[in-house]
């Protein structure tokens, strides 16, 4: 026997006790030490799930109900090996080592599920962002609050020439989108300190902005 | 009298008029080390180079009698102000100033309208100005600080510089600048770095929607990474890419990676939200 026949057979004869062994394993596991580490990590986790799956085991009625209705839209067939006890296609749980049979589908339904989370969730977000307007009086009170009211800076370019007013009015739209845009990737990125930084940069440009305005007029 | 001559006459005219309306002021201070000179010059441009010796000299050109020039020394720190009085504007309150400074001297320069430039000078520099062009060169061992509305910027030659350029719209370009920090922040204008990036240096440049280019030589060493969340980053140079990055490096618009010796190599941040990032290796000519 090598490894790949003994991994192959474990599944269906070892109880996770080694009582069940056949010679022809046991040989093999007193000669390999990848499988008998293998073996033991494996009976480790079978003799903790012991009582997970005492807790978890639904009823049989459960699993019969569940096969006659698969049978009955044709989905699975009755079995033609007849060596097993149990004909049913639905794993039982009756066996130390049932709880690995049932991983796959379990981890499938979890995956699926948390798909489905993540899904909503980032349509929830991209709903927001999509919604961005209805959420400007709360920015733009960020901004008044440090003191940056583009009111202020409008009548304070009034001042200026005309070509100046323009260059102002011009360069206060492109850091308002700026701050919008620094805030949209923060907010997709609560984590990312590159992300915060640019925000705070996105700020630094707009009091320059002000600074600019304010410290050149006419006097 | 032909054609020809009354035309030269009237431009003579015009010129000897606009020249007898010009007014040329001077103005000396003797100065201990590291002094501090500030001009603040709302229409015109200011120009300042090295003098021999402790001493600032201003050479200023007012273009009317609507502006006057206030000057003043306290301590070690001279104050040079364009005075526009009353029905001034940008055309007759316009003052240039050539000013000569001590190697030395911490520089502060602003002006709305003007040219403003600073050379061969290792103290620190800050410059600012709206729509001002802004030329710096020859610099070490010194701060750079740069702010504009939308006046192009030019770095040039700034060897162990602390070097900080903010500028809205203004194209800004830099060429063989290093120094321990290196950053410029741009809302809209481009960014152009031509340079190796010294070495153990933070260079940071970010543009919100205005395009990043750095031109290195092959034997450029940093650690650089490039990332713009809206438009295209490409790299003409092969890096050394990371293997634990905290962003997505592999759908064109990041990328993460080192070039040449890590041991020497400084951090290098692009950073652009609709602008694109270009890498580019310097080809010799």
């Amino acid at each position: 026997m090598n490894c790949i026949e003994l991994q192959a057979s474990l599944a269906e004869t070892d109880d996770g006790s080694g009582l069940g062994r056949t010679s022809e394993q046991r040989a093999h596991l007193k000669t390999c030490p990848e499988c008998s580490a293998l073996v033991a990590e494996l009976d480790l986790i079978a003799s903790s799930a012991i009582e997970l799956r005492a807790a978890d085991e639904p009823s049989p009625r459960v699993w019969n109900s569940i096969e006659i209705a698969l049978r009955q839209e044709g989905l699975i067939r009755p079995q033609i090996r007849q060596q097993r006890p149990s004909r049913s296609l639905l794993p039982s749980l009756g066996s130390r080592w049932a709880w690995a049979r049932w991983a796959l589908p379990v981890a499938a339904a979890v995956l699926i599920t948390v798909g489905v989370y993540v899904r909503q969730h980032s349509l929830v977000q991209q709903l927001a962002r999509d919604t961005a307007p209805a959420a400007v009086p709360n920015e733009v009170s960020d901004v008044a609050i440090a003191g940056l009211n583009d009111d202020d800076l409008l009548l304070e370019a009034a001042h200026q020439s005309p070509a100046m007013q323009a260059q102002y009015t011009d360069n206060l739209r492109r850091v308002n989108q700026y701050i919008q845009d620094a805030k949209g990737v923060v907010a997709a990125n609560p984590n990312d300190e590159e992300a915060r930084r640019s925000l705070m940069e996105a700020y630094q440009e707009k009091a320059m902005l002000f600074e600019l305005a304010m410290d050149r007029s006419l006097p | 009298m032909s054609g020809r001559t009354i035309e030269l006459v009237v431009v003579g005219a015009m010129l000897a008029g606009t020249l007898a309306a010009q007014t040329h002021k001077d103005y000396r201070f003797n100065v201990g080390p590291k002094a501090g000179v500030s001009v603040n010059n709302p229409f015109g441009s200011v120009s300042v180079k090295p003098a021999t010796g402790n001493v600032v000299v201003i050479n200023a050109v007012l273009y009317s009698d609507k502006v006057e020039v206030d000057n003043n020394l306290v301590g070690n720190r001279v104050e040079i102000q364009s005075h526009l009085l009353p029905g001034g504007d940008a055309d007759s309150g316009r003052v240039d100033y050539e000013i000569l400074v001590p190697a030395d001297a911490s520089i502060t320069l602003h002006s709305s309208t003007g040219s403003l430039h600073a050379e061969k000078l290792h103290g620190d520099v800050t410059l600012e100005g709206a729509a001002a062009t802004v030329d710096v060169r020859d610099i070490s061992n010194a701060h750079v600080h740069v702010k504009t509305l939308n006046g192009p910027v030019t770095i040039t030659n700034v060897q162990d510089g602390h070097v900080e350029v903010d500028s809205l719209s203004g194209e800004v370009t830099l060429t063989s600048v290093t120094g321990p920090l290196v950053q410029v922040i741009s809302t809209s204008g481009g960014i152009n770095y031509i340079g190796d990036f010294g070495d153990r240096g933070e260079y940071r440049l970010t543009s919100h929607s205005g395009n990043i280019e750095a031109t290195v030589p092959g034997s450029t060493s940093a650690d650089v990474s490039a990332r713009s969340v809206r438009g295209e980053v490409h790299d003409d140079i092969p890096l050394q890419p990371k293997t634990h990055t905290w962003f997505p490096t592999n759908n064109g618009s990041a990328f993460w990676g080192t070039m040449g010796q890590t041991t020497m190599s400084s951090t290098v941040v692009l950073r652009s939200f609709s602008g694109k990032i270009h890498l580019r290796k310097r080809t010799s000519k």
